[in-house]
């Protein structure tokens, strides 16, 4: 596996990910974060920040002959992964980065929709009361 | 795998689900777009630019002759100990960054308390108990609260959820 990046470096692939993501408006992107815990100590542990895109560099197991021989490759063998632990010192900041990468990475999503709200006063009020 | 309603209920189970299992429970966040046949994505483009050119407001169709699909995002807190599962999903860049500081927080240790929860902490015992629950009863409220929320009506559901809660 390869080494865990450092938090800026992370940062710099995610924003890569997301927005490569976005363009193609296909495929995800997959953040996962939980505790490293040793188990000896009692200090707040850090925390493991991983991201991918989903993909695998696993054959595909429905392409495996009878033999047990693999006779295709992967589909994709360009999966993307890294990771990143996150100190508990800096958990604060790294979050708020995180928050801003992400915001500005993800804009598949829905826009908050200023104009119609305007426009149609009552239905988009509600709406925006939401949001 | 239920869906929570609101954002907040979400925060609140995931918190409960991480004070009880803080070792095994990991969050996974997942930024997708749907995947669609070609002739999904015709017909959606369609009706998208039929909706653009009804709307008359001076609002430019920035959507062009092919919009990208609305991507979503879907967050989950998994303990495979326990295979309890909490999720929430959202399409709105607007709950994003509220989003990521939650997990933030969460990942800091925040307990239900500090998540800005109105008297919802509780004993740990009691939390234990309160989370396998809910996986169970949950699932015949989201679909409804679902749809409220993507009918862009979230506020109403918002409420709802909260009070049905506590």
């Amino acid at each position: 596996m390869a080494p865990h990046l450092s938090n800026e470096e992370f940062f710099s692939y995610l924003t890569d990910l997301l927005s490569k993501t976005s363009q193609k408006a296909r495929g995800s992107v997959y953040l996962s974060q939980k505790p490293l815990i040793d188990g000896v100590t009692n200090a707040p542990p850090s925390i493991l920040i991983r991201a991918t895109d989903g993909n695998t560099n696993a054959p595909n197991p429905k392409s495996q002959s009878k033999d047990g021989k693999i006779t295709k490759k992967a589909s994709s063998k360009d999966k993307i992964k890294f990771s990143t632990v996150v100190k508990v010192d800096d958990l604060e900041a790294f979050y708020t980065r995180y928050a801003d990468v992400c915001k500005a990475g993800m804009t598949g999503l829905k826009k908050r929709d200023r104009s119609k709200r305007k426009a149609k006063g009552k239905g988009g009020a509600a709406k925006a009361a939401k949001a | 795998m239920p869906y929570l309603p609101t954002s907040q209920a979400f925060l609140e189970q995931s918190a409960q689900l991480l004070e009880a299992y803080p070792d095994t429970t990991r969050i996974t966040t997942k930024y997708h777009f749907p995947t669609e046949t070609p002739g999904a994505r015709a017909k959606r483009s369609k009706s998208q630019l039929k909706k653009a050119a009804s709307t008359t407001s001076e609002t430019t169709t920035t959507t062009q002759n092919t919009p990208a699909p609305v991507a979503s995002l879907t967050l989950k807190t998994y303990n495979p100990t326990t295979g309890i599962v909490l999720q929430y999903q959202t399409n709105k860049i607007a709950e994003v960054s509220r989003l990521i500081t939650g997990l933030g927080k969460l990942a800091s240790g925040a307990d239900v308390a500090s998540l800005g929860v109105s008297g919802a902490a509780g004993g740990g015992d009691v939390e234990m108990v309160d989370a396998p629950a809910v996986a169970e009863v949950v699932p015949v409220a989201a679909p409804a609260a679902n749809a409220n929320a993507n009918a862009g009506q979230g506020g109403k559901g918002k409420k709802k959820g909260g009070k049905g809660k506590r």
